[in-house]
C-alpha cells in the first residue's frame, strides 16, 4: 500500500514522530522500557506523549504485569498507522527535495584570493523547526 | 490546521532509533536451545512411529509439545526484548527464503528418517534428524536477521 503524502500535526512533534515511527517498524506490540531506549527519552516524555496519541485514537495501550513488575505495551492503531505511513512518505518527499537542490545548486566560484578556503555550504532549502 | 514545517533530519533520526530497535531482536542462547528441542521433537515422530505400538500415532502429542515450546519460546522472547513479533509464515517477503527452508527441510529430513529406519538403518537416521535440527536453527537465525533488517528499514513504512 503506498500512503498519501500527508503530513500530520500530531505527529510532527520529534518525540511523537519518533514514537510513531518506531511502533510503525514493523513489531506487533512495543514494550514501554524497548521504546523509551530506542526513542532516547525519558520515562515521563513517553508517557505524556503516549496519553497525547492514545487520546487521539493514534495508538493502543495495554497493561499488564510480570510478578510484580509492571508491563507496559503500545502498538499502533490502524488509524495511526496511516497517519504515520502519510507523514513518513511526506518527510520522505521533502528529503529527496532537499537532497536535489543541494545537489542541482550551481557551485559558488570562489572569489580571488578564496582558493585554499574551504568550499562554501550552499544555505538549506527548508529551515528545521 | 496549524501550518507544519518539515525537519528532513528527522527521518535520518528515525533510521537511528529504529537501528536501536532492531538491535534488541537477538537470540539469547535458551532460546536457540529452545528451537534446537522444539524441532528436535519434530524430528523424533518418525522414530515413534517406527517403535510405538501400532495404532498409536506419536504426531498428535508431539505438535502440541512443540507448539508449546514455540509459544513458550515466542513469550521469553518478548520478554527479553521488548518486542513482540507476531509469527511470520510464507507470506511475510523478508523472511520468506529462511521460511521455505525450514519447510524443505522439515519434509526431507522426515522422508529421509522414515525412508532410513524402515530399512534398518538406525545410526544413519539419528544423524538426519541431527543434522536437520542444526540446520532448522540456523533457518530460525536467518528469519531473525531478516526480521532484524526489515525493523531497521521500517517494515514497508518510510
Amino acid at each position: 500500500m503506498t500512503a498519501t503524502a500527508k503530513p500530520d500535526p500530531l505527529i510532527h512533534p520529534i518525540t511523537r514522530l519518533s514514537i510513531c515511527g518506531l511502533l510503525a517498524a514493523g513489531a506487533d506490540w512495543v514494550e514501554f522500557a524497548a521504546l523509551r531506549d530506542a526513542a532516547g527519552i525519558s520515562d515521563s516524555v513517553l508517557s505524556k506523549q503516549s496519553r497525547v496519541l492514545e487520546d487521539a485514537g493514534y495508538v493502543q495501550v495495554r497493561k499488564g504485569a510480570v510478578g510484580r513488575r509492571p508491563r507496559t505495551w503500545f502498538r499502533l492503531t490502524a488509524e495511526g498507522r496511516q497517519a504515520v505511513e502519510g507523514h513518513l512518505a511526506w518527510l520522505t518527499e521533502l528529503e529527496e527535495a532537499v537532497s536535489a537542490s543541494t545537489r542541482d545548486a550551481p557551485q559558488a566560484s570562489p572569489l580571488p584570493g578564496d582558493r585554499d578556503q574551504p568550499r562554501r555550504v550552499p544555505p538549506p532549502l527548508l529551515g528545521s523547526t | 490546521m496549524p501550518e507544519v514545517t518539515g525537519d528532513p533530519t528527522a527521518l535520518e533520526q528515525l533510521r537511528v532509533q529504529r537501528g536501536r530497535l532492531a538491535d534488541r531482536i537477538r537470540a539469547p542462547w535458551w532460546y536457540l536451545a529452545g528451537i534446537a528441542i522444539m524441532w528436535a521433537l519434530v524430528f523424533a515422530a518418525p522414530f515413534g512411529s517406527r517403535y510405538l505400538p501400532r495404532g498409536i500415532s506419536p504426531y498428535p502429542p508431539i505438535l502440541v509439545a512443540a507448539l508449546a515450546v514455540a509459544s513458550l519460546l515466542k513469550w521469553g522472547q518478548a520478554l527479553t526484548t521488548g518486542m513482540k513479533v507476531g509469527f511470520r509464515n510464507l507470506s511475510y517477503r523478508p523472511g520468506r527464503p529462511a521460511g521455505i527452508a525450514m519447510l524443505v527441510v522439515s519434509i526431507a529430513a522426515n522422508g529421509s528418517e522414515t525412508s532410513l529406519i524402515r530399512r534398518g538403518l538406525l545410526v544413519a537416521a539419528i544423524a538426519v534428524a541431527v543434522l536437520a535440527v542444526a540446520a532448522e536453527v540456523a533457518a530460525q537465525q536467518a528469519l531473525l536477521r531478516a526480521i532484524r533488517q526489515d525493523l531497521r528499514a521500517g517494515g514497508g513504512a518510510a
